[in-house]
C-alpha cells in the first residue's frame, strides 16, 4: 500500500491537529474557568473538522451540536452558579 | 482546480493558527471568546471547501449546523459578559 504522506491536505490536517493540541493544553492549564470554557469550544470545533475529514459527517454534526452549542452554554451556566476562578491547590 | 482548493485550505488553516495565537495570548477571557468566533468563521469555509474537495453535499449541512450552533455559544458568552447568562 503506497500512502503519500506529504500532501497539502495532510498539511491542513496537521495544522488542525495542532489547534486541538494547543486548546487541550489550554483547558488543562488555565485557572480562569471562563477561558477554559472557550478553549473547550475551540477543541470541539477542530475535532468536528477532523471528524468531517475522516468521512464521518454524522459524527461531525453531532459533535457540532453537542460540543459547540450545548456544552458551552451549560458550562457557562455552571460557572456562573459557582465561582469564576479555580483555587491553586 | 483541486490543487487551488487544497492551497486555499492550507491558507485557511494557517489563518486558524494566527487566531490561536490570540487565543493563547489574550489577556482576558472575552478576547478569547472573540478568537473563538474568528475560528468558527475560518472553519466554516474550510468545511465548505472540504465538501467541494470530496464532492459530497452532505458536508455542507455540517457547516450549516455548526454556523447556527456556534452563534448560540458566542451569544451565550456575550450575554455572560453583559449580565451573566
Amino acid at each position: 500500500m503506497n500512502v503519500d504522506i506529504l500532501t497539502l491536505m495532510n498539511l491542513v490536517d496537521l495544522l488542525i491537529c495542532l489547534v486541538v493540541l494547543v486548546s487541550a493544553i489550554g483547558v488543562a492549564v488555565h485557572r480562569n474557568l471562563l477561558a477554559a470554557v472557550v478553549f473547550a469550544g475551540v477543541a470541539s470545533l477542530a475535532v468536528s473538522y477532523l471528524f468531517l475529514r475522516l468521512a464521518a459527517p454524522d459524527v461531525a454534526m453531532t459533535e457540532a451540536a453537542i460540543g459547540a452549542g450545548l456544552s458551552t452554554v451549560i458550562f457557562l451556566i455552571a460557572v456562573r452558579k459557582t465561582r469564576e476562578t479555580e483555587d491553586g491547590s | 482546480m483541486k490543487t487551488l482548493l487544497e492551497l486555499a485550505l492550507v491558507l485557511a488553516a494557517a489563518a486558524a493558527l494566527l487566531s490561536v495565537y490570540r487565543l493563547i495570548k489574550g489577556p482576558e477571557a472575552f478576547s478569547r471568546a472573540v478568537a473563538l468566533d474568528v475560528l468558527t468563521l475560518i472553519t466554516m469555509p474550510m468545511m465548505a471547501g472540504l465538501a467541494l474537495w470530496v464532492r459530497r453535499s452532505i458536508y455542507l449541512d455540517v457547516a450549516l449546523v455548526y454556523a447556527v450552533l456556534s452563534f448560540l455559544g458566542v451569544m451565550a458568552l456575550a450575554r455572560y459578559a453583559d449580565r451573566g447568562v
